[in-house]
């Protein structure tokens, strides 16, 4: 097996490009998201973008307030509780980016399609409602028959959807620990992020523990992203932040509404970003930024318990460094 | 006992959810409404999200998301969204959910979308809306596959409209049997709980009229606040006040305060 280890900056540079075709995962609005690896898109100047993913997420928010994204496909654009994402909804407003609507069911199926290599799915969801009748792609054909043209069950007769199946360029998939090989262990739900890395061209993991393969072999069963299918993993520590992930921090409340009401306007989506993106490096300078106090108080989870019985096999920071350096020569 | 508006509707839905029932919950008043019912009435409700969280009951106060570590904190399971929404709400096997809606209409209708000065099916052009809001989420599928759902609606005249900007999650569409002619499993929003009263649709029709209308307002003002002819039950009724027992079981759920900050 090959170490897969990579730096964010690397990731981006070899994996990303202008015009693709990029998912991001898990894409939970509160929860897990490969966040730091958006900030680092946008950092190397990532644009028109084609954006797919169930979720809105911070992510996806500061990708559309930068103006780096023309094009997504979403189920739910929001932040939760958090209010509606304000730069994905000046974006959208100001027609800068398309957004074609589906249902977060609808999304799961067409990442299973995808994975599957098939060309559409058959679906009972988005048919008979506006997500069928209305696309950004083809605005002035109204009802829409293009985008989930109606199908007919060759059993039955009766009528289905198709939806077109996916296969992004490139999935960026945020995950709770990683070994170096690219076998993966989540916390809290999956979402889409199973069927997503089977679908995906090419895989990046961004975890934010690496643990070692003794770890992986005693949990096989909930190793559910493999080496296999996964092309770089990049070792961030808190890169879902200011969003959670599970068994490790809490999400960031008060950034998450300061990040959000920033997204508002461009002025202050450049400032924001002056600050907050633009502003690191090394992982050290990431975490000067959110600071010490901060990083305590997310870290103080309800879930920490989860993590129990893989603390053993956490490789630490030094540990990481020398693989790090390893998967270069 | 003071309580607020929204308080009083998450009760009432609340109230609407049987025991033992496989329901599917959102985030925010549909969450609070579920959890209520299970400290209340309901021990045996078997509540889980849209992305496979099941078993959990909230710490620390009301969840930021679905998904937040608030309910992942004591999950039974963790799944994905192909089987919370797949296997078994889309495949017709939960019983009930719980979802809001920015506009409903007469039909029971929801849009989650976005809003128009001239909506798509006016124009016949789908434009960028005036203003974005969410998008469905997993509303769509919750309303094509659950046995039956409740809508949780601030009862405006903006809000409450004849025909919606735009069906994101589908009610009875146009009425009479045309929703039965898209062959969904799931049969359909079995009520509207407004912050004025309570909604049902007609069994023939499917238009929803008046059922019920909390203490604080009347009929002409629900009627007022509505933006079609809105029928009344020839037996409607005044919901009975939230009694100090639901109160306090509400308050054990929200233990922050969501409900009291508003209205």
């Amino acid at each position: 097996m090959q170490n897969k280890l990579l730096s964010i900056q690397e990731a981006v540079a070899n994996y990303t490009w202008d015009g693709m075709t990029y998912c991001n995962g898990a894409a939970l609005p509160v929860g897990s998201c490969s966040i730091a690896f958006g900030k680092e898109m946008v950092k190397q100047k990532r644009k028109n973008l084609n954006v797919i993913c169930h979720c809105g997420s911070q992510q996806v928010n500061l990708l559309a307030a930068v103006g780096a994204m023309d094009r997504v496909e979403v189920a739910f654009s929001g932040l939760e509780v958090y209010g509606f994402a304000a730069g994905l909804n000046r974006a959208v407003t100001s027609g800068k980016t398309l957004i074609e609507d589906y249902s977060n069911g609808a999304m799961a199926l067409r990442f299973f399609g995808g994975a599957m290599n098939w060309p559409f799915v058959p679906t009972n969801v988005c048919i008979c409602n506006d997500q069928q009748w209305c696309s950004a792609d083809y605005p002035d054909e109204y009802p829409c028959e293009r985008k989930v043209p109606e199908i007919t069950d060759p059993f039955t007769g009766k009528k289905y959807g198709a939806l077109r199946t996916l296969k992004p360029d490139v999935a960026a998939i945020h995950v709770t620990m990683a070994d170096i090989y690219g076998n993966a262990i989540m916390m809290g739900t999956e979402w889409n992020r199973f069927e997503m890395s089977r679908a995906a061209k090419k895989v990046v993991l961004v975890a934010d523990k690496i643990v070692h393969t003794d770890c992986i072999r005693q949990y096989p069963n909930l190793v559910r992203i493999i080496s296999e299918v996964v092309d770089a993993v990049v070792y961030w520590p808190y890169a879902s932040w200011p969003q959670a992930s599970p068994g490790l921090y809490d999400s960031d409340e008060e950034h998450m509404f300061y990040m959000n009401k920033m997204m508002k306007t461009q002025e202050d989506t450049d400032e924001y970003c002056a600050q907050w993106v633009n502003n690191w490096d090394s992982h050290e300078e990431y975490m000067a930024l959110i600071g010490k106090d901060k990083i305590e108080k997310i870290s103080q989870t309800e879930t920490a318990f989860l993590m129990d019985p893989y603390r053993k096999w956490i490789l630490s920071d030094a540990e990481i460094r020398e693989l790090q350096d390893r998967a270069k020569e | 006992m003071e309580y607020t508006k929204q308080e009083f509707m998450a009760i009432i839905t609340g109230r609407e959810i049987k025991d033992g029932e496989l329901i599917i919950l959102g985030v925010g008043l549909s969450m609070l409404a579920g959890y209520f019912a299970r400290f209340n009435h309901a021990p045996n409700l078997k509540p889980f999200t849209e992305g496979g969280i099941y078993g959990a009951t909230p710490v620390g106060g009301l969840p930021w998301g679905i998904e937040c570590n608030r309910l992942s904190a004591n999950a039974t399971s963790f799944t994905n969204a192909i089987d919370a929404l797949g296997f078994l709400v889309l495949s017709g096997r939960a019983d009930n959910a719980v979802i809001g809606a920015a506009q409903v209409d007469k039909y029971g209708n929801v849009n989650t979308t976005g809003i128009w000065d001239e909506p798509p099916w006016k124009t016949g052009h789908y434009n960028p809306p005036k203003v974005r809001l969410n998008g469905s989420g997993g509303a769509s599928d919750i309303s094509v596959g659950c046995k039956r759902y409740l809508i949780m609606a601030s009862h405006e005249k903006r809000r409450f409209m004849d025909r919606v900007d735009y069906i994101s999650s589908v009610g009875f569409l146009r009425g009479g049997d045309s929703r039965e002619k898209c062959g969904f499993i799931g049969g359909g929003p079995a009520a509207i709980i407004s912050t004025l009263g309570i909604l049902r649709p007609d069994p023939q029709t499917k238009e929803f009229y008046l059922e019920a209308y909390y203490p604080s307002t009347s009929v002409e003002e629900v009627r007022e606040n509505t933006g079609w002819d809105l029928k009344v039950s020839p037996d409607v009724k005044m919901v009975p006040e939230p009694t100090e027992e639901e109160l306090k079981n509400l308050r054990a759920v929200d233990t922050t305060g969501s409900l009291r900050k508003k209205g």
